[in-house]
Order: structure tokens, then sequence, then C-alpha cells
């Protein structure tokens, strides 16, 4: 660019937004009779596809981004808790089943299996076996080992039963 | 309408506030209002690797939030993106088909400079930190492949480092320091991931910086007419002729971004991504190949002997990098530069037989 003559700057010519510009300036001079003249009627439409195009962009991102219920609940079948031996009558354990633990107590009415995810704020439940009952550690709240029902503490309602299976002297519990 | 961006006396709302407190108005206008050569062709080849590069940022981002980098959960998290995720195969089929894309555009957008010898006075260094960025997009491409941990990502992997472990000298500190120990392992794959999705982009990002820095401060070279140099008679010519890169070259480019997402959806809907068995270090499968940009390396290790499979190559690439300190002439017309024209033929006929045949199962 240093021969001296001086650079041309064109704006407009072929395809070009000012191109456009100019065109929409002599078209809404005349046509502008209705409401919606054609400037007017171009900018919606831009406004729209602009929205339309940034929403069917974050729709897929936002979907990703929910976790889907299906994905933590595991995958349904039969975990082995322990045995007969390793937990005799009176005597309980948690044990994770999936990504979940559960209590299993081998009462004098039979093995039961529990949720150990406490009712009240989502502790997780131990055995005392000096109480003889499952207690959450965080405020105290007690449940029966035959049943899952509150026995005492803040917990609003039973622990959710879940299905125990004695088979020879393995105990499994079951799922999904 | 939208060509008010930027413009320095005191605009109202939101925009005033901020310009009010930032003065950015002068700075977008030096940004924005750039002439171009009227006749400057890019075909926005350079433009949509970028778009590109940014397609990747945020599915891979996505993708990371789900993906689990360790031997035993790597395939199992992949697999449940895919399959539990809502849009999961969407978002994992667009970053693969964007991978692809990418490495396509970029080597275009290399053909393009090459053939209007934009490379030449005063781009030499916008053509070096070019360099770079191939070298790096390169790089995704090869430790992103591992990451799902199938058989074929595993296998190609193993005979992908054992390539780079045939330089000579270097070789097997280099195998060792890519794979983290002897083998493909979790040390591999926690390295591979580490690159890919933290010093990569990272590095990536840094170069293009640069790039667009220089690409801004000497504006788009003209495919007609050789720059100017100093201290030489400068060649009659026309009055340079330039229009206004913004809007009118922008909103091109913004068109063809449209296009190219929507060909990334069609891809990504009707060739999704797949996933092979998970990876057995004991099982090699049949038939493993590597990402069609490695083939014409593939094929040539069949055929020459693997210290000249492995240098030719990185000696091609060298030269590519350097090309601009010893192709110093002025001419930029193709129809000038016979013999830099006849190479680059020769070389893409290589690459295309190369590649032809080391695609034959
Ligand atoms: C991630 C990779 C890359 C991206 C995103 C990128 C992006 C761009 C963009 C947006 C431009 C402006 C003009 C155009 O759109 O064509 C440009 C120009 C340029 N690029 Fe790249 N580029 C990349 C890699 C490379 C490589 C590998 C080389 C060469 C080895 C290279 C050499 C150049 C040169 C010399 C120019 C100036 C062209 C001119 O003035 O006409 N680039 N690049
Ligand atoms: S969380 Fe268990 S008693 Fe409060």
């Amino acid at each position: 660019m240093s021969e001296g003559l001086p650079p041309v700057l064109e704006e407009g010519g072929d395809r070009t937004v000012a191109g456009v510009r100019d065109g929409l300036g002599a078209a809404s001079g005349a046509g502008g009779t209705g409401g919606l003249d054609r400037r007017r009627f171009i900018r919606w439409l831009l406004g729209f596809s602009i929205v339309s195009s940034l929403a069917m962009i974050v729709t897929p991102i936002i979907g990703f981004l929910i976790p889907s219920r299906t994905a933590t609940a595991g995958v349904g079948g039969r975990v082995l808790a322990g045995t007969l031996e390793s937990l005799p009558v009176g005597s309980g354990a948690v044990v994770a089943v999936g990504a979940k633990p559960a209590v299993v107590v081998n009462t004098s009415g039979g093995v039961k299996a529990y949720s150990a995810i406490c009712t009240h704020l989502g502790c997780i439940v131990a055995w005392d076996a000096a109480l003889t009952m499952i207690v959450c550690p965080c405020h105290d709240g007690r449940f029966s080992p035959a049943t899952g029902a509150v026995v005492s503490g803040p917990p609003p309602a039973p622990l959710p039963p879940l299905t125990a299976v004695v088979e020879g002297s393995d105990i499994y519990i079951v799922t999904g | 309408m939208t060509t008010d961006v930027g413009r320095s006396e005191a605009p109202g709302g939101a925009v005033g506030w901020v310009e009010t407190r930032l003065h950015l108005g002068p700075f977008l206008n030096a940004l924005l209002h750039v002439p171009i050569p009227r006749n400057a062709k890019t075909f926005y080849l350079g433009g949509i690797t970028l778009f590109l590069f940014g397609i990747q940022v945020v599915t891979g981002t996505l993708l990371a939030l789900y993906y689990s980098p360790t031997p035993d959960a790597a395939y199992e998290s992949v697999l449940s993106i895919t399959s539990d995720v809502s849009f999961g195969w969407l978002i994992r089929s667009v970053h693969h088909w964007a991978a692809n894309l990418m490495i396509l555009f970029l080597a275009l957008h290399v053909l393009r400079i090459f053939v209007q010898a934009a490379y030449k006075y005063p781009r030499e260094l916008t053509w070096l930190v070019g360099g770079g960025l191939l070298l790096i997009t390169i790089g995704f491409g090869f430790t992103g492949y591992l990451l799902p941990w199938d058989q074929r990502a595993y296998w190609a992997t193993v005979v992908g480092t054992e390539i780079a472990g045939g330089v000579p000298v270097i070789g097997p500190a280099l195998l060792l320091l890519l794979r983290g120990g002897a083998e493909v392992s979790e040390a591999t794959l926690g390295r591979f991931f580490g690159i890919h999705v933290l010093v990569l982009p990272l590095l990536l990002a840094g170069l293009l910086g640069l790039h667009l820095l220089f690409v801004h401060q000497q504006g788009l070279a003209n495919p007609k007419y050789p720059e100017p140099r100093p201290g030489r008679p400068a060649p009659a010519r026309p009055p340079e002729r330039l229009k206004p890169f913004f809007p009118d070259y922008i909103l091109d480019e913004v068109i063809a971004w449209y296009a190219v997402l929507a060909a990334l959806v069609i891809l990504a809907s009707l060739f999704p991504a797949g996933l092979e068995p998970k990876a057995d270090p004991l099982v090699t499968p049949e038939h493993i190949k590597p990402e069609w940009y490695f083939l014409a390396v593939y094929q040539l290790l069949k055929v020459v002997p693997e210290t000249v499979g492995v240098v030719a190559p990185v000696a091609l690439v060298l030269v590519i990098v350097v090309l601009p300190l010893f192709d110093r002439g002025e001419e930029v017309l193709p129809r000038r530069r016979p013999i830099a024209i006849a190479c680059a033929v020769l070389l893409l006929v290589a690459l295309a037989v190369l590649t032809f045949y080391g695609a034959q199962v």
C-alpha cells in the first residue's frame, strides 16, 4: 500500500449487511402501510432466529447437565450381605448394596434388611448391640429391628424395608 | 442495526453503564473495524477451524463432567454417557465429529495459505505459530483416541506410542514418557487425560491468541499482488480495494459457522460415535487402524523400515514449518510459483495414495 495511491474502502456492493440495510431503507419508505413495515419484520425475524438458535443449542446442554435418575440406582440383582456365621442372631451390620447402604439384622424373627439411610436427615444408621436397636448416630433416632418402625427420636418415618434371603448359610439382599 | 457496537459517543442502558466505566468502545472499534482486501479469499477455513475448537471446548467440558479417567471406570462412564445421560450420545458424537472436521478444515486452511502464498513476507510468524497449532491439534486427536478405553482405543495407542518409540536416539525415553511406564496402563490413561483436557487446550488457546493477533496486525493477504517490501521499489498495481471486516466479512463467517453446526448435528445423528468391547491388554483384535489422518504414516510404516517411516513424517513437518524461511520469492500467483506448487501436488498425491492403501483391510 506504499505506492501512493489511496486505498479505497467500499461499503455495500455484493451481498453485505450494508447492502441489505440500503435496500430496507428504500423499501420501508414505499411500503410502510400496515403497522409492520419490512424493516421491523426482518428485525423481528432476526431476533426470532437468534433466540431459537440459542434455545436449540442450550436445550441439549441443560438436559445433559441434569443427572439421570436411573444412573445411580445401580443394576438390580443380589448382593451377598454376610453369612449366618458372621451375623449370628442378635447381631447386625451395615453393608453396601450398589452405591447405597443397607442395614441387615439377624433377629429372633429371621433376617431383616432395611435401607440404612435415616429418614430424618440422611445419616447412616448403625446396629446397636447393647440397645438391640437400629440407632442413628446423628440425633439418636431409634428404629425397631423387627419392623423398621420408629421407636423414638426425630425420624418421621420407618426405614424402608429391603428383601433379605437366606440360602444355605449365605445372606443375600435382593434389589431391582 | 448492529453497526452501533463499540461506538464511543455515550450510548444508553447497560451498554452505556459499562462504557462509562471501562471505555471499551475504542478498543472494540480497533478490533472490529479493520478494512480487508476486497479480493481476499479465505473461504472462512481458519474461522471454521476456530468455531470447531469452540465446539470442542464446550462439548469436551460437558463430557468431562461424567467421564472417569481410570481403566476400571473409563469404559463404563463412556457407556453411561451414551446410554443414560440425556443428550449424552449427541454431545459425545458432536465432540467426535467436530474433532475430525477440525483436522479436515485445518488441512484446508493450510492449503489455502499455501496456494495463496500468504506465508510469505510479512506473515512468516503467523505461519510458524500455525505450525504449533497444527501439532497441538494432532495431539488432541492422539490423546483423545485412548480415552474411551475400548479395544480400538487401547491397541491404537499401543501401536502409536510404539511408533514414537522408533524415533532415533530419544525413542525409548519418549516411549516411557508417553506411556508413563513400560506398558499402556492406568498411568497412560491418566497422562493422556491430563494432556487432553488441560495442557493442550491451554496451549492451543494461547497460541491461537497470538495467531489471531498477528492476523489482525497484518491484515489479510491479497492473493493477487505481492506485499510491498521495505527497501525495494513497489511493483505497479491498481489501488488497493478494501471492504469492512465488520459486519461484511463477519456476517459471511457466521453463516459458514451455522452451516457447519448443522452439518455436525446431522453427522452426529446419522453416524454416532461408537464403542467397541472394553480394552483387554491380553487380546489384540484383528485389523486395528488409527484415525484416518494417521493412515498415511501407518501405511508408510508397512512399506519402509521403521526408522525411515518415523523420521520422514517428522522431517516433513519440520520442512513445512520453516517453509517461509527458504521460500522467499515475492511471487504470490500459483502459476508464477511452479516449483512450490509442484512440490505440494506431489506431496498431496503421495498422502492420498498412502491413505488409500492404508484404509484397505
Ligand atoms: C487451530 C488451528 C488454527 C486456527 C483456529 C486458525 C485460525 C485462523 C484464522 C481465523 C485466520 C484468519 C483468516 C482465515 O480465516 O483464513 C488465520 C489466518 C492465517 N493462518 Fe491460521 N489457524 C490455525 C492453524 C494454522 C496453521 C496450521 C497454519 C500454517 C502452518 C496457519 C497459518 C495462517 C496464516 C499464514 C494466516 C494469515 C493468512 C492471510 O493473511 O491471508 N494457521 N488462521
Ligand atoms: S439424621 Fe438420623 S436422627 Fe437425625
